[in-house]
């Protein structure tokens, strides 16, 4: 496995909390009182069933939605009062359903990365070009740099989007399912891309799907339902069986990963009531419809 | 499921007799000079040459027009939205109303003139707006940008229009002839119109039977919908063919009213949910209704004169076109 | 700092740009786009020449034309090119700029390449308010600000109905629509209950036409378009980073609300004063941001070439319009929306626009 040194040119600090954070749409509370201490230099992974609320908690955090109560910290200040150039600086999202021009290259998708340190008068330095290329070489990039992103494959257009958020220079990334399209070989290319932007002291948060590769790369484990923290801290600590029924409603058996240590989930059941339930549901749908 | 039919029943005979009252209000009223009391009398019997002519000749067959019209382009509306799975789509914003107007005054600048010729030649032209509905539809993925399809058919309408445009320049016969047709209007269609209309209309009503259960099997995505058994292309292929005669026929009769194929299936939604067997039965209600309601406005806002039909129906399809598109999510068809 | 792979930058700029420097300010210049705009200034030099030229009923030999406009030439020729032909292709040039610039602000606002200002309503209310002014009255400025009256209340309108939408690009779209089928509907009642001589010189506002474009309406044109255009240009510069989703974009510090706001005015201030010079020619914003697109290949905001291919679209219609069925002019909104037609098929017949995930 190859080691990068990364470009963390700005030696920007920056600390990432929230404070009784109630986030919501209409009358609906999706995120209750939550209070959350984003580790730095760290992986923290933040899990939890559907509707949990994990990918606003995340969107809430890069800005994207105004607390209905509470606030979301940025180096001590409501994140919501800095200009969003400034938070630019400082956060970098990447979204679950990021979508780019058509056509664009790798080069340009990176290059994108650099706008919140430019301006109108200034719109390219020699430092921007440095950047852009450490950003194409810590992400493995180099050879496809002209390359369009639709024609490459999922785990390198990922890792394309990650290069881009890297050009941006900031001390904290924020990534919404990283790795749910990709298959089994990809997946472990962005997590060891995102393992080496912690190794060069960036604060990563990711939201999971899959509770396994969640206790295999996370530093700090966040597991939500309804809105609030069930539990957080080490995979090891905090992953029993008991967590895995309470989030999923489905009994497992946990082993130890022999290499790493961390929990792996196995013997995988829905818990007897649940089963009725959905038989129910596959008989309707079938009578319903038949032509 | 049993619930849902028992909520038809009692909205279509809500709208039933909302028709019926539409359709003697509409006796009753307007311009010659009859009084609302006089046309109540002569419709029982007791009335003079004048008020007889009036109401029978002149009302009657305008109401009767009204009703064959607003059931065509009611129905054709809630097919397309259907068909489109688009609750922004309406005959006219697709360009299939364009397409028959053009249809019609390239066949009276080419010299037609006789009014049933005119018919078949407009539901052509609303076939060819079809087509290109159906080609865009085609393309579309599922869940794809439901106003791409609008914006084609402003831009096909707005050629059409402009061809339609360079056609009359050139000759100013046909110019004023169409000046008045291309602005739809119920008022001052001869009788035959009527009788030459109700072909296409029974045509296009009983071609549409057999696809509606298909068609609702089609509201669960194509994949779907052909595992059950059912052929999507041909299905939406008929479908559009059944919206091509009732929009030709309907044009072909009154000229080109715009956003009644809106406000028809807004209301039928409304009233019994988005279940095209329910909507569809609803719509053949409610589309004379409406028409009629407007039809009633227009002879009312500015009598003595009267507003042109088309700007009235436009008056309540843009709100409501609004109002669709402010709800928070558009509804899935 | 901690050490990079990388120490020295290997290029000074990136490919295909070039990099203009003094002192501390910085500017990109993408060369293809440079090289498109030129040959397009040319084109844009040759149309006018013909359109002068070549002119129906008197024809005027290159050579004199090129006399007239050094400032000889003899007098019949002058009188011709000066009070007649010149003021008409400078409004074709002037008109085709400011809506092809606007078109390219507007299919970037809306994230659609089938958008046009038009849609919005914009045309329909300069159309309604224009025939407005000419059915009740009959001096010849009116129209004209009335026009532009008429573009930014259907603005306004459409602004108004569709906000607290979260700026969703679909929702403002369909708003318009229905605003400019409102405004439709009453130019076609005006249209209906007026005399015919009034319906006959109401004609031209409805298809868009450069016959008989007033002198101060060009000039104030020619002012709206010099702060204009920069001013969209500018903000063309911003607007590459909103070809991404939302919230890549508010991730990358691009401040939405305002940006979108500011670019919607530019557009409307843009498209009233086009519309009110020549009336709605919808189509011209709809044909050069995509001419300027595919000269360029550019990922960015072709706001400039937009603009030259605009004029260039303007200046051929007017050209086309007046010349193929001599003596019948044709208005130059009808050649616009026949030549845009089945170009706009094809664009609907292609594969739809993918969005790269």
């Amino acid at each position: 496995m190859k080691r990068f040194e990364l470009p963390c040119i700005g030696d920007a600090m920056a600390t990432l909390e929230t404070r009784d954070l109630y986030l919501g749409y209409g009358r609906r509370m999706v995120v209750n009182g939550l209070n959350l201490h984003i580790p730095q230099g760290q992986v923290t992974v933040i899990v939890g069933p559907n509707g949990c609320g994990k990918s606003t908690l995340l969107a809430g955090l890069a800005r994207l939605n105004k607390p209905r109560s509470g606030a979301v910290l940025l180096n001590g200040l409501p994140i919501g009062s800095l200009p969003t150039r400034d938070v630019a600086r400082l956060l970098a999202l990447l979204p679950q359903d990021a979508s780019a021009p058509e056509g664009i290259t790798v080069n340009e998708l990176i290059r994108f990365g650099r706008q919140p340190h430019q301006g109108l008068m200034r719109q390219w330095s020699s430092k921007d070009q440095l950047i852009v290329e450490n950003a194409l070489h810590a992400a493995d990039l180099v050879e496809l740099a002209d390359c369009a992103l639709e024609s490459m494959s999922g785990g390198q257009r990922q890792r394309a989007w990650i290069a881009m958020a890297i050009a941006q220079d900031t001390p904290l990334l924020l990534l919404d399912e990283p790795t749910s399209a990709l298959d089994l070989g990809h997946q472990i290319e962005v997590f060891e891309l995102v393992r080496q932007l912690t190794n060069a002291g960036k604060t990563v948060v990711m939201v999971l799907h899959d509770l396994s590769s969640a206790c295999r790369y996370a530093d700090h484990l966040v597991a939500m339902k309804a809105g609030r923290i069930v539990i957080e801290g080490a995979p090891d600590t905090v992953v029993t069986s008991a967590l895995i029924e309470e989030l999923y409603g489905v009994s497992c058996v946990l082993l130890k990963c022999p290499q790493t240590g961390t929990p792996v989930i196995t013997a995988i059941q829905p818990l007897p009531h649940k089963q009725q339930k959905q038989q129910g549901q596959t008989e309707f749908l079938a009578e319903e419809f038949q032509s | 499921m049993p619930e849902r039919s028992r909520h038809l029943a009692p909205m279509l005979s809500v709208a039933g007799v909302g028709l019926v009252l539409l359709c003697l209000i509409s006796l009753l009223i307007g311009a010659g000079d009859v009084g609302a009391w006089r046309s109540l009398e002569t419709l029982f019997g007791q009335g003079d040459e004048q008020s007889r002519f009036v109401i029978y000749g002149l009302r009657w067959p305008r109401t009767e027009l009204a009703v064959v019209v607003g059931i065509a382009l009611g129905a054709a509306g809630v097919l397309l939205q259907s068909v489109t799975r688009n609750t922004l789509a309406e005959p006219g914003l697709l360009g299939v109303s364009a397409g028959s107007s053009f249809a019609v005054v390239m066949a009276i600048s080419l010299g037609a003139s006789a009014s049933s010729l005119a018919f078949s030649v407009a539901v052509v032209g609303a076939l060819i707006g079809c087509l290109l509905v159906m080609a865009v539809c085609r393309l579309r993925g599922v869940g794809s940008d439901p106003v791409r399809l609008i914006l084609a058919g402003a831009a096909f309408s707005g050629f059409l229009s402009a061809l339609s445009g360079l056609l009359l320049l050139r000759d100013q016969r046909t110019a004023d002839e169409m000046r008045f047709w291309v602005i739809g209007s119920l008022a001052g269609r001869p009788v035959e119109t009527l009788y030459a209309a109700l072909p296409g209309l029974t045509c296009g009503l009983i071609l549409m039977l057999p696809l509606v259960r298909p068609l609702a099997a089609l509201a669960l995505g194509e994949a779907l919908a052909s595992s059950l058994g059912h052929h999507p292309q041909r299905v939406r292929l008929g479908v559009l063919i059944v919206v091509a005669m009732l929009v030709g026929t309907a044009n072909a009769a009154a000229g080109p009213i715009g956003f009644l194929g809106l406000i028809v299936p807004f209301m039928a939604r409304r009233m019994v949910g988005s279940d095209i067997r329910q909507t569809l039965w609803l719509s053949l209600l409610l589309g004379p209704s409406v028409l009629l309601g407007a039809d009633i406005v227009s002879r009312l806002l500015v009598s003595p004169y009267e507003l042109p039909i088309g700007v009235v129906t436009a008056f309540i399809g843009a709100p409501v076109l609004i109002a669709t598109v402010r709800a928070q999510r558009l509804p899935i068809l | 700092m901690k050490s990079m792979v990388v120490r020295r930058p290997s290029h000074r700029a990136p490919a295909g740009f070039w990099l203009l420097r003094l002192g501390p300010w910085t500017q990109l210049v993408s060369r293809r786009s440079f090289v498109a705009g030129a040959l397009l200034l040319l084109l844009l030099a040759c149309a006018c020449l013909v359109s002068l030229t070549f002119g129906g009923s008197r024809p005027i030999p290159v050579k004199d034309a090129l006399l007239v406009l050094a400032g000889q030439g003899d007098a019949v020729s002058r009188l011709l090119i000066n009070t007649l032909r010149m003021p008409r292709i400078l409004a074709a040039v002037l008109t085709g700029a400011a809506l092809g610039a606007a078109g390219c602000l507007m299919q970037t606002l809306a994230r659609n390449r089938l958008a046009t200002p038009g849609i919005v309503g914009l045309d329909n209310g300069a159309t309604a308010f224009a025939v407005a002014s000419i059915v009740a009255t009959s001096t010849s400025l009116l129209p004209s600000i009335l026009a532009l009256s008429g573009a930014a209340t259907a603005a306004v309108l459409t602004f108004a109905l569709a906000s607290g939408s979260g700026s969703r690009g679909y929702r403002f779209i369909v708003t318009g629509i229905g605003v400019g089928a409102m405004f439709s509907a009453l130019t076609n009642l005006m249209l209906s209950q007026a005399p015919i001589d009034a319906a006959n010189r109401a004609y031209p506002w409805t298809v868009g036409s450069l016959n008989g474009t007033s002198a101060v309406a060009i000039r104030a044109l020619a002012a709206g378009l010099f702060f204009g255009l920069p001013w969209a240009c500018l903000l063309g510069r911003q607007l590459a980073a909103m070809g991404f989703s939302e919230r890549v974009s508010i991730s990358l510090g691009v401040r939405l609300g305002a940006l979108r706001m500011t670019t919607l005015a530019a557009t409307v201030w843009l498209t009233a004063l086009g519309v009110a010079v020549a009336g709605p020619v919808g189509l011209v914003a709809l044909i050069a941001p995509e001419i300027a697109r595919y000269l360029a290949r550019q990922r960015g905001v072709p706001v400039l070439n937009s603009a030259w291919s605009g004029a260039l679209l303007m200046v051929v219609a007017d050209c086309a319009g007046r010349n193929i069925l001599s003596p019948i002019e044709v208005p130059v909104g009808i050649v616009m929306a026949i030549i845009g037609g089945p170009y706009l098929i094809w664009i609907v017949l292609r594969q739809p626009d993918r969005r790269v995930q």
